[in-house]
Parts: C-alpha cells; sequence; structure tokens
C-alpha cells in the first residue's frame, strides 16, 4: 500500500513537472489560432490562420530570419573549427598546463552572456581603433562581432561534444596512415574526420540552434543586422501581438518533428542491430529480413501522423475562411459595449433625478451646477469604457453601479456569449 | 616547451599543427582572454568622446566602480542604494532560482537516472523539445499564462479562488517561473548523468539494512551525486545571475535586474565604461560567490563540468 502510494506521488509529480515544462508552450501555440487581438486562450473567439499570414508579410521578422542565417552558418563553422581544434588540443596537451587550459576554454559556458558580449564589443572596438580604421569598417562590423561573440562560448559546446567521441578514438589508426604513406593532412581528412563526423554533426545542430537563440551576447554586438531573436525581444517587449505566437507555433512543431525524426532513426537503427544480432547464420548469408521503417517504432508512427496532422492543418487553412465568425464576434461585442452604455446612461439618469430631488428638498436657491457637467462629463467617456468608468464606479460605492460594471471586466462574460 | 612544440608538431605535421595551434590560440587569446583583459581596463577608464581616448584626459580612475557604491558626486545620498539594491536583489533572487530549481529537478533526475524503460527516453525527448525553443519565446508563452487577463488569472477567478486579477508580473512571480523554468535542462542533466552511473544496488543495501527513503537519499544518493549537484547549480546561478531576456520581458516595472542596468549603461545613457565597471562586478562577485559556496560544501573544482 505505502508502495503504491509512492508510485501514485511520483507520477502526479511528473505530471505536474511536465505540465509546467510543456504547458507554456502548447497554450502559446493555441493562441496562435485564436482570432483575439491580443494573444490568449481565453476567451475563445474564433479559429483563424490571420496570424501566420501576418508573420511572413512581417519585413522585419524576414529581415531577421535572414540575419539569423547568415550569422548561425558563420558561427557553426568557426565554432566547429575552433572546438575541434580545442578538442584536440586537449587531448595531447602537456598534462602540467592540461587543468589551465581547460578552465580557460570551458570558462566561457559560465561567463554571463551580457560580460561576453560587452567584452567582445569593447575588445574589437579598441582593436578597430588601433588600426585606425574607420567606424564602417568589417571589424565594427555587426555580422562580424556576432559571430565572433556567439564562437566564444558556443566553441566550448561544440569542444565538449567532440572531445567524448575524441577519447574513444584510436590513435593507432593515424599512426597506420602515416606509416603507409599518407601525409598529415590526408590522415586528418580519410581517417580522423570520417571518425568524427556524427559527433561533427550534432556539435553543428547545437551550434546553429545556440546561435539563432542567442540574445544576452548578441544584443551588444549585432550593430546595423538585428537577428530574429532580437527583432522578437523588441516586438515582446513593445505590446505582443498573436503573429509571434504563430512564429512559436512553427519554431515548436519544427523541433518537435525533427526531434521525433532523429527518434525514429534511432530506434530503426537499434532494431536493425537487433535483428542482425538474432539472425542465423543462412539468413546472413541470404537476405536478411529487416523490420520495415515502423516495425515497433513508436516515433516513426508519430512522424507520419504529425506530417498528416501538417497537411491537413495546411489544407484547412487554405480552404476556411472565419471571416463569419469574426463578425459575429464584433457584432457581439458591439452590442455588449452598446448595452454597457445605455446601463450607464440609465444609471446616471436615476443619479440625476435623485439630486435633483433631494436639492428640491433642501430647497436650496444656490445653483449646483457640478452634478449635470459630471454626467454629461460621463457619457462622453462612456463608449470608450474602462478609465473612466472605473473612476465613476469607485466614486460612487453604489453595489448596483458596480453590479453593471463587474459583468463587462469579467472576461468569462464573452466566452457566454 | 621548445620539446613540447616539437612533438606537437612532429605528430601533428607542419600544416595541421600550425591549423590547430592557430585556431586555439585564436580562441584562448584572442576571443577570451584579451576581451576580458581589455574590458577590465576600459572600466577602469572615464567616459570620453572618441578623439579624446588616448589623449591626456584617458588616465585610470576608480570613478565607475565609486559610483557603484557612492552614485553621483555631489548626489543627494550617500550611497548609490538603487543600483546596490538591485544588485543585491540580483544575487539574492538568483540563489532563489537555484535553489527553486535544485528541489524541483533532483527528483526528476533521480527518477529518469534509476529508472530503466523506454518511457525515459520518451520523458528525455520531452526535456528537451523546450531547450530548443528561442529563450524569446519561453518568456512570452509565460507572458501569455501569468498576463493580467492570462490563463492563469481567468481560472482562479472562474474558480472562484479570488475575484480581481492578480498581478503576477509586478509580483515578480512570472520573472522566478521564467527564470527557473529557462534552465530547468541545465540542472537536470548534471543530476541526471552522475545519478545514472550510481549502482542500484547500493540502494537496494541500505534499504535492506532498514534506512528510511529520506536517509537513503541523504547519505547515500546526495553525497554519490554531489558533482553533479553542484556543476547544475553553478551553471542556473551564473546563467540566472547574468540573464537578461527573462527580466526585460517578465520583470515588472518597479523592479530591475542588475544586468537591465548594465544594458542601459550602454544602450541609453551610451556610458560604455560605466557599463564594463557594472559588468566586472557582477562578474567577480558571481565567482567569488560560487567558489565561496564551493569551501562550504567541500566540492572540488575539477568535479564541475563533468
Amino acid at each position: 500500500m505505502n508502495l503504491s502510494f509512492l508510485r501514485i506521488s511520483i507520477w502526479v509529480y511528473l505530471a505536474i513537472f511536465f505540465l509546467y515544462l510543456l504547458g507554456p508552450l502548447v497554450i502559446m501555440s493555441v493562441t496562435a489560432f485564436n482570432s483575439s487581438a491580443f494573444p490568449r486562450m481565453t476567451p475563445w473567439e474564433c479559429l483563424t490562420f490571420q496570424w501566420f499570414g501576418e508573420l511572413f508579410q512581417d519585413q522585419r521578422i524576414l529581415n531577421g530570419i535572414k540575419n539569423s542565417l547568415i550569422i548561425g552558418a558563420g558561427t557553426v563553422v568557426l565554432s566547429v573549427a575552433m572546438g575541434l581544434a580545442g578538442a584536440l588540443m586537449l587531448t595531447q596537451i602537456w598534462p602540467k598546463l592540461r587543468a589551465t587550459y581547460y578552465t580557460i576554454i570551458i570558462a566561457p559556458i559560465l561567463i554571463p552572456g551580457v560580460v561576453l558580449g560587452i567584452s567582445t564589443l569593447v575588445f574589437w572596438d579598441r582593436i578597430n581603433r588601433m588600426l585606425g580604421l574607420g567606424a564602417d569598417s568589417v571589424l565594427s562590423n555587426g555580422i562580424f562581432l556576432t559571430v565572433i561573440g556567439q564562437s566564444t562560448f558556443i566553441a566550448s559546446y561544440c569542444m565538449l561534444v567532440l572531445v567524448a567521441r575524441l577519447q574513444r578514438y584510436d590513435v593507432a589508426l593515424t599512426e597506420a596512415a602515416l606509416d603507409l604513406g599518407a601525409t598529415h593532412a590526408q590522415a586528418f581528412r580519410k581517417i580522423l574526420l570520417p571518425f568524427m563526423r556524427p559527433a561533427i554533426a550534432s556539435a553543428a545542430v547545437l551550434a546553429f540552434l545556440a546561435s539563432f537563440e542567442n540574445y544576452n551576447t548578441t544584443t551588444f554586438t549585432f550593430g546595423e543586422y538585428p537577428t530574429l531573436t532580437i527583432e522578437l525581444a523588441q516586438k515582446v517587449r513593445y505590446g505582443i501581438t498573436p503573429s509571434i505566437s504563430a512564429l512559436a507555433f512553427i519554431i515548436v512543431a519544427l523541433t518537435v518533428f525533427f526531434a521525433l525524426l532523429n527518434e525514429a532513426k534511432l530506434k530503426r537503427q537499434e532494431l536493425v542491430a537487433a535483428a542482425r544480432k538474432n539472425a542465423t547464420v543462412e539468413e546472413l548469408a541470404g537476405k536478411i529480413k529487416l523490420p520495415s521503417f515502423f516495425a515497433g517504432n513508436v516515433a516513426a508512427l508519430l512522424v507520419v501522423v504529425f506530417g498528416v496532422a501538417t497537411i491537413t492543418v495546411v489544407g484547412t487553412a487554405t480552404a476556411y475562411n472565419p471571416a463569419q465568425c469574426i463578425a459575429n464576434v464584433k457584432e457581439q461585442k458591439q452590442l455588449e459595449a452598446e448595452q454597457r452604455i445605455q446601463e450607464l446612461r440609465k444609471q446616471r439618469e436615476e443619479r440625476r433625478k435623485q439630486r435633483e430631488a433631494e436639492e428640491a428638498e433642501q430647497g436650496g436657491a444656490q445653483s449646483m451646477p457640478k452634478p449635470s457637467n459630471n454626467s454629461g462629463f460621463g457619457n462622453v467617456f462612456a463608449p470608450n469604457t474602462l478609465g473612466g468608468g472605473d473612476e465613476e464606479s469607485s466614486s460612487e460605492p453604489q453595489p448596483s453601479t458596480n453590479g453593471g460594471f463587474g459583468g463587462a471586466f469579467d472576461p468569462n462574460s464573452l466566452k457566454t456569449d | 616547451m621548445p620539446r613540447f612544440l616539437k612533438e606537437f608538431f612532429n605528430r601533428n605535421g607542419t600544416g595541421m599543427g600550425l591549423a590547430i595551434l592557430g585556431l586555439v590560440i585564436f580562441w584562448t587569446i584572442g576571443l577570451i582572454i584579451l576581451p576580458q583583459l581589455s574590458m577590465l581596463d576600459f572600466s577602469f577608464r572615464p567616459n570620453l568622446p572618441p578623439p579624446e581616448i588616448g589623449g591626456p584626459k584617458d588616465v585610470y580612475t576608480l570613478e565607475n566602480y565609486k559610483y557603484l557604491i557612492y552614485g553621483p558626486e555631489g548626489g543627494s545620498q550617500d550611497y548609490n542604494a538603487v543600483d546596490l539594491r538591485v544588485f543585491f536583489r540580483t544575487l539574492l533572487a538568483a540563489v532563489c532560482v537555484t535553489i527553486f530549481n535544485l528541489i524541483l529537478c533532483y527528483p526528476i533526475a533521480y527518477y529518469l537516472g534509476q529508472s530503466k524503460g523506454s518511457h525515459i527516453r520518451i520523458f528525455a525527448i520531452m526535456l528537451i523539445i523546450p531547450y530548443w525553443i528561442n529563450e524569446i519565446l519561453r518568456a512570452f508563452a509565460l507572458r501569455i499564462i501569468f498576463g493580467e487577463t492570462g490563463v492563469l488569472n481567468t481560472l482562479f477567478m472562474g474558480l472562484g479562488i479570488w475575484d480581481t486579477p492578480f498581478d503576477f508580473i509586478r509580483n515578480d512571480i512570472a520573472l522566478y517561473a521564467g527564470l527557473g523554468y529557462a534552465y530547468i535542462l541545465l540542472m537536470i542533466f548534471p543530476i541526471y548523468n552522475v545519478i545514472e552511473s550510481l549502482d542500484h544496488n547500493q540502494i537496494e543495501a541500505a534499504r535492506d539494512l532498514g534506512a528510511p527513503w529520506w536517509r537513503i537519499h541523504w547519505r547515500v544518493v546526495i553525497p554519490y551525486a554531489k558533482p553533479g549537484i553542484s556543476s547544475g547549480c553553478t551553471m542556473v546561478f551564473m546563467l540566472s545571475a547574468g540573464a537578461l531576456a527573462a527580466p526585460q520581458i517578465l520583470g515588472g516595472p518597479s523592479s530591475l535586474w542588475f544586468t537591465q542596468l548594465i544594458y542601459q549603461q550602454f544602450n541609453d545613457n551610451n556610458d560604455w565604461p560605466q557599463g564594463a565597471a557594472y559588468a566586472i562586478v557582477l562578474l567577480v562577485t558571481c565567482i567569488l560567490f560560487v567558489l565561496a559556496v564551493m569551501r562550504l560544501f567541500k566540492v572540488n573544482m575539477g568535479d564541475i563540468g563533468k
């Protein structure tokens, strides 16, 4: 009983954890399809694809993607090269220097990105000045600075990935090649590089992704070439729209797709290896019956489901027209606003009458222009809602006033309509 | 040293050796060491317009560091209370985020490291996917959730737990959740790597000898996982103290992160030496803090990054 309780609590914990981890991404993706001009999931208005259209017409985003790709390519080349050189150096450096050297090349991972960005900017600015070059030289170019700044720490990631594989490399292979008359360059190209290829590929992917999503370093170095991340940050800071959700949805979908594809490939390799192991000699001599791509491969099935879903969504997007629904919601909102105005008017009218009655009771001959003035003012403010209305309701603590407003403020009221 | 160099060239050939050496020197000296030194040097100089740089006014000064402590000269206050408060708040918050992440991630890392089965790989993918999504977009996702009309407020108001929207952003809850969210993976992976190599028999043995589950963790698993825990904590602390995107997007209007001050010095005030000085202060304090905590918990520097 105790054990089952423990098991249940583990699963509950896992569920909460993954909800925290994946929930925000799901919610963000869903908001991309809501027609509400502010990215939100509730109240749900209409299913729409307009934010995707808006996204693809946004010149700044497109330009940012272009810059990101250029910078990403540069960073991949530079940091994989430096990472490989750093890893090779680590395996053969003088043992006494080794700890120091390792600390130096691992440090950029821990140095805050802001500091790396600033130091790159300051250092190359100084070099630029020492060489007597102007402000438009290569050394103060945004792309150059960003590539350099990002490579400083991305090369450390690459080095870690590469050194893990390099440790399993048998140096005797290179020596054999050299004995057989290969030059050092040939031995490197024909023996070491093919061995390192999988690690180089994953280092390159890692470097590209790290470069693509980097913000802290790039924000100091980008100059006149804002990357996608910079553009996104500026958009998010100064007002958020669902077209950002649309972009996020695309990125999430691509990530999930490639993760699944990779997993499917790995799983298949495993299955093939297992089939080879279990095959009898005859089967090996003849034709091995390899398992098909989908047999026992959940990830592969998911990839296919995913592909079909994408095609369906894109198909629906081209055919589907939410104009009617959006018009309905708009009309609904207008009706609601009118209703609210009417209610306000009625309340004011009543209040005015009450006051007049009070004044009449007091029998005061003094004219009080303020109340009438106030209501006129209020009417001007009423159509454009909240700010003015709020003041009004706070100055009049009558429960009826509050009730009239409370409904309007409650986001749920929109959903129920 | 020359013998070492000769051996190195013998082993790699002159051309390849030069290429490797060149790249490594460019990386370590040109990209890592010199820029940091240059920033250090820069932080001791006054903020001058470009023509005056290198002129008679370009002397070393402690002005930029003094500014952080005492504020502008002739200011009304004895200390630069605003900036100092931001600085200590940043450090404190980074510590809190680190502890929060450790508590959140340790059970997950333990579970993933010690249980077998194909579902572990699915969990691993689910862990990695959020990490490949842009940092800005992750912060944006949390802003949708924590916003005034966001999912959480709608949910809780719908359930009737509170009836006016709770301002998560002004109360910094969104910021802490965002920082924790951003670095979960960096905490899980080092701990997971270590715990995975822990022989399950050790835990069984402890259990057979009658230890309750919390003592098994306290006496067996945690001491074993200490290197992983310390690398995870170091990374999360350094990265959240140096975070810029999450505070900019999720931070309340009145609360600043120290990196935002640095950013302002560079971009709004155009005072680079001042910004460099602040960056140096942040870097040095963080490193010293990490070293002190590591000494306190008796962790070796060599264990980190394993």
